[in-house]
């Protein structure tokens, strides 16, 4: 194990960028924390009742006819609705991709309205487990299951097709004629053509290119496995209804729900307590199981429960993907064209697909390949069978660099150069010229401390260990996103603090907590901001639990950027809070406030600075009332570009087994400002459980017979261990700033974005053979070995 | 304890299930309070309210409803109620908030480690799994740390911070750092 290396801040600070326990460490070490699984138990509700949805048993199937009449008579049954019944015929058509979670968006502005190919509760499954025909509501959740088996279904089943390539083909079952009646998802104004980035002349320049290389790289499907399951309970009394969800987006819930049952937005209470991992799950704002939910609560009267099995979790995903690309470079290392085509596996229903596949390559193009002169771009979400994919940390941009690193790497071997020095050549931002300064650290720094110099050699042709194994080292790099310049679709970031007359603080900057650490970000920039009180984090409350009706508009925790977004804003709202209370002491004081400051707990006279009263005595002697601060305030628009972030890894590979066996990975991310360096390494840390689970052995399995997917639950599903993690070597650095008081950048899900690349260049490295899609499984290093 | 019936023996209610939780004995009736096909955790979760452990798989891939049997680790998502029938169940409830294994997974933020959780979902689990690890191996090495967690599946990754943790915990020394 190489000793820790901990960071030094560019510019010291009390509490902000510390190396410290998280604020809500001793509740939840304690397990004390109540997930909404937790808060909702048949004890606190004794009139609750569950409820459970029909799943399609057939990979693509209509429903020709339904009889709910026996489940309706078994004991226990509270009330049944199918697809049939008007309250849930007559809803609009939807889309599980309203907003990416930035910000809160009606049915009309929903961001991809293009594609509201979804039923709250339809007649049509278009994958095998699809939520279709009719849910029911019973005392308990076993009758609640007895009662579906009881319903009687006439099932048409239809031709289906997994493949997105077989799929595109003419004669191919067609999911969503309506919408796509080749399955390929039509133009829209988000994503926008299939070419949907076409810079200079790629054509042009791939004829005059020196050196040309291609690659294809395979993205599957991985899920988020948060351990907290999709959970609400929805309680709806007379003309109002009340949701408790572990939904990450408040706000967004209440406006859907609204919209949805055409309810006036102060008739929907929302509240969103503690949640168990979000990764994405959900970056929605459409979950149709709070809207049948809902009407079985005010059909029954009661509340309702509706919960995810663990087999039901696997119904949020990442976008397959497959990527092909061209490059073409002069002999120096000069990229002069790129050219990537991707076609994504959009499953039974398109949601966020073409944010996956257009919206953030978009945006890596803006970032990273700013100063390729000629990119082209194009790409085609396909309509199939399967689960239907969903947001998964970091979405767009893993299934990007899988092919982006790929081509480096052997753009760099075609060139006989280090891919390192490849890298620096090209890549930068719109913003920053060559060579860029954050990509630098970031590559040398992961060079030093995986030892590249000495590990790198030609591929294949390092040493052999135990007569079969080989050993190698690879990377792969990415911009880092979102600096706040990238946020300001969220409009408006809202907090309010007030200041108490004993000098304690209520913070209300509501997100809900789903332990990025955002929240202790908030409590500790609240403290930094305040500092002037002689005050620190105990000293602040924060909100545990986001509630429509008593909080601001929440944050949403999604874009890895809330870490900082809000503490931004606390930043100044904490000057206004300091001049109020100048205010207040001038007035006492008989001074005029400019005359004033204050620091340590005390105001005084800036010329006698030994003069003054404690912030206590201010409120003591006057008027007692608590200051309370609201601010609001767009993001930050200055084009700073992003900084750079990268994975080193070391692998070692049984050429007799097929076996890779990572050894060391090293997570480097430039921060711009390091808000909380612990919370910041449990990210880079963490982000590998799932990143080298997607690059090794997570995989959703279907049988291609019927389309019934193999593998929803967590013994075949495999999710890495403690067991089965190598040393990982966090590094955080600062070297680009954004704009404001703190300048930071997101990290949270680059961490695990550049990790499958990473291993399989290290494979590569390992062993000279190249493999195309993730996961590695032995099988497959054994096929490209040409063994199997 | 079953009540004297002047009744013939086979028409006699079944005697209770007596369950030692977090100190206490409990009795349950058999029919009313506890059924044959309960598990462990639906009765600790859903009828008595020890929420602390949670039920994230339930078909014990991940760990998240350890509780100690008798001073062991056991799943309780795979365990029935009436396995526990005459045992001594601990859950987390049952443990004081200045245990040294809550104390080390509150307070690891040693650099290069990271924090022992985020969301805190799968930590009363973990926690549970490390009282029961340090019970049979109050000095455990790092390989045996890691073999002994393996069970666990924290999804947030911070295994790293959780192994820390434990280890704090068994050389009975907290990590530097500042406070929360």
């Amino acid at each position: 194990m190489t000793p820790p290396r901990p960071y030094t801040p560019r510019v010291a600070r009390k509490f902000i960028g510390g190396y410290r326990p998280r604020i809500d460490a001793l509740e939840k070490a304690a397990g004390k924390v109540e997930f909404v699984d937790d808060l909702t138990l048949k004890s606190r509700f004794p009139g609750m009742l569950y409820a459970k949805v029909m799943r399609s048993p057939y990979a693509h199937a209509r429903i020709k006819s339904i009889d709910a009449s026996e489940a309706e008579k078994l004991p226990g049954v509270k009330a049944v609705i199918t697809c049939k019944d008007p309250e849930v015929s007559s809803l609009k058509p939807t889309s599980a991709g309203w907003t990416d979670g930035v910000d809160t968006v009606s049915y009309e502005r929903m961001m991809w309205g293009h594609f509201r190919d979804r039923r709250v509760l339809g007649d049509h499954a278009c994958w095998a487990t699809d939520e279709v025909g009719a849910v029911v509501a019973a005392e308990s959740e076993q009758t609640a299951e007895e009662a579906l088996r009881l319903i009687k279904v006439e099932w048409e089943v239809l031709p289906f097709v997994l493949d997105p390539l077989e799929a595109m083909k003419p004669g191919a079952p067609v999911i969503h004629p309506e919408i796509a009646p080749r399955n390929i998802l039509p133009k829209d104004v988000v994503g926008g053509a299939d070419v949907f980035v076409d810079k200079g002349d790629t054509d042009k320049a791939f004829a005059r290119a020196e050196v040309v290389v291609e690659a294809k790289a395979v993205h599957h499907n991985a899920t988020q496995a948060s351990l907290d399951n999709w959970c609400c309970l929805v309680d709806w009394k007379s003309d109002k209804l009340t949701v408790m969800s572990n939904s990450f987006e408040a706000d967004q819930s209440r406006m859907h729900i609204s919209q949805m049952l055409g309810l006036p937005i102060n008739k929907v209470r929302v509240i969103s307590s503690y949640v168990g991992g979000q990764f994405g799950r959900g970056d929605t704002g459409d979950q149709p199981f709070f809207l049948f939910t809902a009407l079985l609560s005010k059909k029954t009267g009661r509340p309702v429960k509706f919960r995810h099995t663990r087999r039901e979790s696997f119904h949020d995903s990442r976008q397959p993907a497959i990527y092909t690309a061209k490059v073409g470079a002069k002999k120096d290392g000069t990229i002069t064209s790129m050219y990537f085509k991707s076609i994504g596996n959009s499953g039974a229903y398109a949601d966020h697909t073409m944010f996956a596949l257009k919206f953030a390559p978009t945006e890596i193009t803006e970032a990273a390949l700013a100063h390729i002169p000629n990119v082209r771009m194009e790409s085609y979400g396909v309509y199939t069978n399967k689960l239907p994919a969903c947001m998964m940390r970091g979405v767009g941009n893993s299934q990007f660099n899988l092919i982006f690193g790929q081509v480096v790497d052997m753009l760099a071997e075609k060139l006989g150069m280090d891919p390192i020095d490849l890298a620096l050549k090209n890549f930068g931002h719109e913003w920053g010229g060559l060579p860029d300064k954050s990509l630098s650290a970031v590559l040398r720094e992961g060079a030093e401390r995986i030892g590249w110099r000495a590990k790198r050699h030609k591929p294949g042709a390092g040493p052999v260990y135990d007569r079969v194994k080989k050993r190698g080292v690879g990377f792969s790099f990415h911009p880092a996103w979102h600096a706040e310049w990238q946020e300001a679709r969220r409009g408006e970031i809202r907090i309010r603090i007030t200041l108490n007359p004993d000098c304690s603080v209520v913070l209300d900057a509501p997100t809900v907590e789903t332990g990025t650490g955002s929240n202790t970000c908030n409590v500790l920039g609240c403290a930094e901001a305040l500092g002037f009180l002689g005050i620190g984090p105990g000293d602040i409350v924060w909100p545990h639990t986001v509630d429509t009706e008593t909080s601001l508009k929440d944050c949403v925790q999604t874009d890895s950027a809330v870490s900082y977004l809000q503490s931004e804003v606390v930043a100044r709202a904490a000057r206004e809070v300091k001049k109020r209370i100048l205010e207040k002491a001038a007035r006492l004081m008989k001074a005029a406030p400019e005359d004033l400051d204050a620091a340590d707990g005390r105001v005084y006279r800036k010329a006698a600075p030994g003069k003054g009263m404690t912030v206590r005595d201010v409120f003591r002697l006057g008027d007692m009332l608590p200051i309370v601060v609201e601010m609001g305030r767009p993001p930050n628009s200055e084009k700073t570009g992003v900084p750079y972030i990268a994975n080193f890894a070391e692998v070692e590979v049984d050429t007799g087994t097929g076996r890779v066996q990572v050894l060391k990975l090293v997570v480097l991310n430039d921060c711009g400002t390091v808000m909380y360096a612990s919370g910041a390494e449990a990210q880079q840390i963490g982000g590998q459980v799932m990143g080298l689970g997607e690059a090794l052995t997570e995989e959703i399995i279907y049988d291609e017979a019927t389309g019934v997917p193999l593998n929803f639950n967590w013994i075949d599903y495999k999710i890495a261990t403690m067991a089965d993690m190598p040393e990982i070597e966090p590094a955080l650095l600062e070297v680009w700033r954004g704009a404001g008081e703190y300048g930071a950048c997101g990290i949270g899900e680059g961490t695990l974005t550049c990790t499958p690349r990473a291993v399989l260049n290290a494979v590569y490295n390992a062993i000279g053979a190249r493999i195309d899609d993730i996961p590695v499984k032995p099988e497959k290093v054994l096929r490209a070995l040409g063994k199997v | 304890m079953p009540r004297k019936s002047g009744k013939p023996e086979r028409e006699a209610k079944k005697p209770p299930v007596r369950i030692k939780i977090n100190g206490q004995w409990h009795e349950f009736e058999p029919g009313r309070d506890i059924a044959p096909e309960m598990t462990l955790s639906f009765l600790l979760r859903e009828k008595l309210g020890y929420t602390g452990l949670k039920v994230a798989c339930d078909e014990g891939a991940c760990g998240a409803c350890t509780v100690l049997m008798d001073g062991k680790a056991v799943l309780s998502c795979m365990k029935l109620a009436v396995e526990a029938d005459g045992h001594e169940i601990l859950t987390i409830e049952g443990l004081p908030e200045d245990d040294p294994v809550i104390q080390a997974f509150a307070k690891q933020c040693e650099p290069g480690y990271g924090t022992a959780l985020q969301c805190g979902f799968c930590t009363p689990g973990f926690v549970m799994t490390a009282k029961a690890l340090l019970n049979e191996n109050p000095k455990p090495t790092a390989g045996e740390i890691k073999e002994g967690l393996s069970g666990n599946i924290c999804r947030c990754g911070c295994y790293s911070g959780i192994a820390r943790a434990v280890l704090h915990a068994s050389e009975g020394s907290a990590p530097k750092g500042g406070k929360p």
